[in-house]
């Protein structure tokens, strides 16, 4: 008798939770539910080349100080940032143009929207460089590598992976036969591209091991010049000790950073001033946006 | 000849003994190494009772994730030990034997789940069902206690579990015999019986929920300010070694690392509370 | 039961304090079943449809998104950190069980480093791996810097295990041994060690448990790249840290829950496996 009654209770209550926890994910399709909503700001970390790219180009960096508002939320992937804006109506974010998804919208940038094509005229201001760092001459190996990326058919990779190829005018690559390994190292940005860039050229040098760290601009910057990895990756530009410590960059692409609004937000077009506002913390408010 | 190998194969396991006291030496003088002096040069009081974390200005101030750690562990601690306590009654005394035979296989399994997966539903699950019933924008206090509760769970059930069978049965059996009711018993002769075992456990998923560092990062939010309310978002001192290691460089870098010394700190204090305890109780 | 369902209200009802304990009891168990549920029903409903061949080819490129180097390197780095840190901590519990005198200073020393290498978190291992490992002796990023990590991080798990394993044997066992004019040496070997491998074996596979559950330990010392590891001084990255790689990138959501699938599966084996052994050991 008694043992039934449990299981029964449990049933039940397992029951009603699980419709609990369903009810609870399936809510918030209003249309423009944002309005009116305070602002859920959404940051990367600091020392991320999307963050360092982007706060010097909105504004939000005044002279040395980096003015984002200490209220942003802060996470350390694409990932987070894209899932939490699509998971909450009055969040906005930035992200790596090449890694926009269909769950949330990007908003245009001063009446531009963020295509390739705009990027590359320079109308759509967001953008920022793929930068390659290296020290001191290059061995062959790596240099050939280089030549691939930076050659018509590595120009193209690039293309089809939504950045912008920087070099409209290269030639073709011919493979030279060599073998040996290269190593790497740097922007989580830049990484997903140079991996495919990475296989397309073992396909054509078979007895080449590349290897790809994902470390972070900085980190990647520091490994390239205590001679780590043959090649180090950043997505944004070098600072001046950086430069001073005889490093050599070569952009391979362009990128334009995103700036990310839920679906259900009406907002479409925000200006560079307002996004400055917003992640500075003088707008909260969506109601208070154009 | 006999003695001489006998003494060696003696020297080998007093080497092995040895090496995980060298492995804790080693561990305090490099994390110390590198972080005392940043704490120094930072200033002591700067660097644990400052409010600001820019290190891109030269400001390293811990306290808002030293608050922030010491929050998400309460509510861990609040969430997780009354559930887990109260399972574990369950387990021990409610439970037929059949489910036990399922249940607590389940339970193994919560504790196995690598956190880097508890992460995840946390970001996925967690997050839109605070939002949408607590309000703010889902990344939370709230939100990291909740999954730091489910995450100690195990450990709370598992050791209040054992320790609620150690004792003997006749100290439930007698309070039955007086009249009592089976939950009297439990919760009046049993469990007092018990206590010092399920609070060495409680000690456990403090350490734990102290430490975690992958799955609370993804949920917490990671402001580096003090939190306000329960669902404003905080930064622990864990994700915020994780969250800028792989770019820092310089004091930058040394301040993350006087961050683990100050974490290191704490699970120390934990350890000695424990050992303490366990001695009081023996 | 002796309880009947008539007298079972009439009791409650004179004891609400009993019976409000009795609904939070049942309240936490249905709670902590609807957790376990719904987190092992979410990741299999959401990643199973997601489980492709070609996330099993055996090279990882940008098109396959293969998590096999990952689980290889997963393999790899268990037996690599096992084989360092078993022998160790066997030979550490045998020491401490059978030379070292109870309650002496150096037994008193060993159980606190124990315990607190037991209760460091995996970040804090993480940070000093890289120091050490990474930085100061040079190894860069690699399997054997993350080995070395992990093994440190398990050794207490073993010892403990080993030691408990150990204390089970009877005294008679040794007594009868040395009686027959066995040496130390041979009695342990040939006599206790045999009969305490069910013991060390449990506290085996816990450790294999962490191992692939680890990921924030790793992340600074093995780093992060897809590849089977060549040498034991190329970085790799095992199934939890590849997880977190896919998801930090932001374009690979449906494999990572795919690769959450694989892990389910994985810490279900070897929670199966320690069962069975615990069975044994119960049977003995």
């Amino acid at each position: 008798m008694k043992k039934n009654k449990l299981k029964k209770a449990m049933a039940f209550g397992l029951a009603a939770l699980m419709a609990f926890g369903i009810s609870g994910c399936g809510g918030g399709d209003a249309k423009d539910a944002a309005s009116g909503q305070d602002i859920t700001v959404i940051s990367r970390e600091e020392g991320s080349g999307t963050r360092d790219a982007f706060v010097e180009i909105t504004g939000v960096l005044s002279g040395d100080t980096d003015r984002t508002v200490d209220s942003a939320e802060i996470s350390n992937s694409t990932s987070v940032v894209t899932q939490s804006v699509a998971g909450n109506e009055a969040a906005i974010g930035y992200i790596s143009m090449g890694s926009m998804s269909e769950q949330v919208k990007a908003v245009k940038v001063n009446g531009v929207a963020a295509s390739v094509d705009s990027v590359k005229s320079g109308d759509y201001e967001l953008q920022r460089p793929f930068n390659i760092v290296t020290k001191g001459k290059l061995a062959e190996l790596p240099q050939d590598f280089v030549n691939f990326i930076m050659s018509a058919d590595g120009q193209a990779i690039i293309e089809e992976e939504g950045y912008i190829a920087i070099n409209g005018e290269a030639e073709g690559y011919q493979a030279k036969g060599l073998s040996g390994s290269i190593t790497l190292a740097g922007s989580t940005s830049v990484a997903p591209v140079m991996e495919v860039l990475a296989d397309q050229y073992k396909k054509q040098n078979p007895d080449v091991a590349i290897e790809i760290q994902q470390t972070g601009s900085g980190a990647g910057i520091q490994s390239t010049i205590e001679g780590v990895c043959d090649i180090g990756m950043a997505s944004r530009a070098l600072a001046d000790d950086e430069v001073e410590k005889g490093l050599d960059t070569q952009e391979i692409a362009l990128d334009g950073i995103a700036v990310i609004v839920n679906k259900t937000n009406d907002v479409e077009d925000l200006a560079m001033e307002e996004i400055m506002q917003i992640f500075t913390g003088e707008i909260t408010n969506w109601a208070d946006v154009q | 000849m006999r003695n001489h190998s006998e003494n060696a194969m003696k020297a080998v396991f007093l080497a092995a003994a040895c090496v995980s006291i060298i492995a804790v030496i080693l561990i305090c003088v490099f994390l110390f190494a590198s972080g005392i002096p940043a704490i120094l040069e930072i200033g002591p009081f700067d660097f644990l009772l400052g409010r600001s974390w820019k290190p891109g200005q030269g400001l390293y101030g811990i306290f808002p994730m030293i608050i922030g750690s010491i929050y998400v562990t309460a509510g861990a601690i609040i969430i997780g030990v009354p559930i887990g306590l109260f399972c574990a009654v369950f387990l021990a005394r409610y439970c037929p034997k059949g489910l036990y035979r399922i249940a607590k296989p389940a339970i193994n399994l919560l504790a196995g789940i690598p956190s880097i997966v508890y992460g995840f539903f946390g970001l996925m699950v967690v997050v839109p069902l605070v939002q949408n019933y607590a309000g703010g924008s889902g990344k939370s206090l709230l939100t990291a206690s909740v999954l730091l509760g489910i995450m100690i769970l195990p450990t709370i059930i598992n050791v209040s579990e054992s320790n609620i069978r150690a004792v003997p049965e006749h100290y439930y059996e007698g309070s039955l015999a007086l009249g009592a009711t089976k939950e009297r018993s439990i919760f009046r002769a049993v469990l007092p019986a018990a206590k010092m075992g399920i609070l060495a456990g409680v000690i456990l998923g403090i350490g734990r929920a102290i430490g975690e560092t992958m799955a609370v990062v993804m949920v917490c939010g990671n402001q580096a300010i003090l939190p306000e309310h329960i669902t404003s978002g905080v930064r622990t001192l864990t994700a915020n070694i994780v969250l800028e290691m792989g770019y820092a460089s310089g004091l930058h870098r040394d301040a993350l690392i006087a961050t683990a010394v100050v974490l290191f700190v704490f699970i120390l204090l934990i350890n000695l509370s424990f050992t303490a305890l366990k001695r009081r109780g023996a | 039961m002796k309880e009947n369902n008539g007298n079972f209200w009439i009791v409650y009802k004179r004891r609400p304090a009993s019976l409000a304990m009795r609904i939070m009891v049942i309240i936490s168990a249905v709670i902590t079943a609807a957790i376990i549920v719904s987190l092992i029903g979410y990741i299999l409903v959401n990643g199973i449809s997601h489980i492709k061949p070609e996330l099993f080819a055996w090279t990882f490129n940008t098109e396959n998104m293969s998590m096999m180097p990952a689980i290889v390197s997963t393999v790899y780095m268990t037996v690599l950190s096992l084989v360092m840190a078993v022998p160790v901590g066997v030979f550490s519990a045998i020491y401490l069980v059978e030379y070292a005198k109870r309650g002496s200073r150096l037994v008193k020393v060993m159980r606190l480093t124990a315990e607190t290498l037991q209760g460091i978190p995996s970040i804090v291992y993480g940070l000093f791996g890289y120091i050490l490992f990474v930085v100061m002796l040079g190894w860069s990023y690699s399997f054997l810097a993350g080995a070395v990590t992990l093994a440190i991080m398990i050794l207490p798990l073993i010892i403990r295990t080993t030691e408990e394993a150990l204390l089970s044997v009877p005294d008679s066992y040794r007594e009868g041994s040395f009686g027959l004019g066995a040496g130390k040496r041979y009695t342990i070997f040939k006599l206790i060690l045999p009969c305490a491998v069910p013991g060390i074996l449990a506290g085996i596979i816990l450790a294999i448990g962490r191992i692939v559950g680890e990921s924030a330990a790793l992340l600074f010392t093995a780093g992060t790249v897809a590849q089977v590891p060549g040498s034991i001084f190329d970085s790799a990255r095992t199934l939890s840290v590849h997880m977190y790689a896919l998801l930090s990138e932001g374009l690979y959501t449906d494999e990572a829950y795919a690769t959450a699938v694989v892990l389910l599966v994985l810490v279900i084996c070897i929670n199966g496996i320690s069962g069975l052994i615990a069975k044994k050991l119960v049977a003995r």
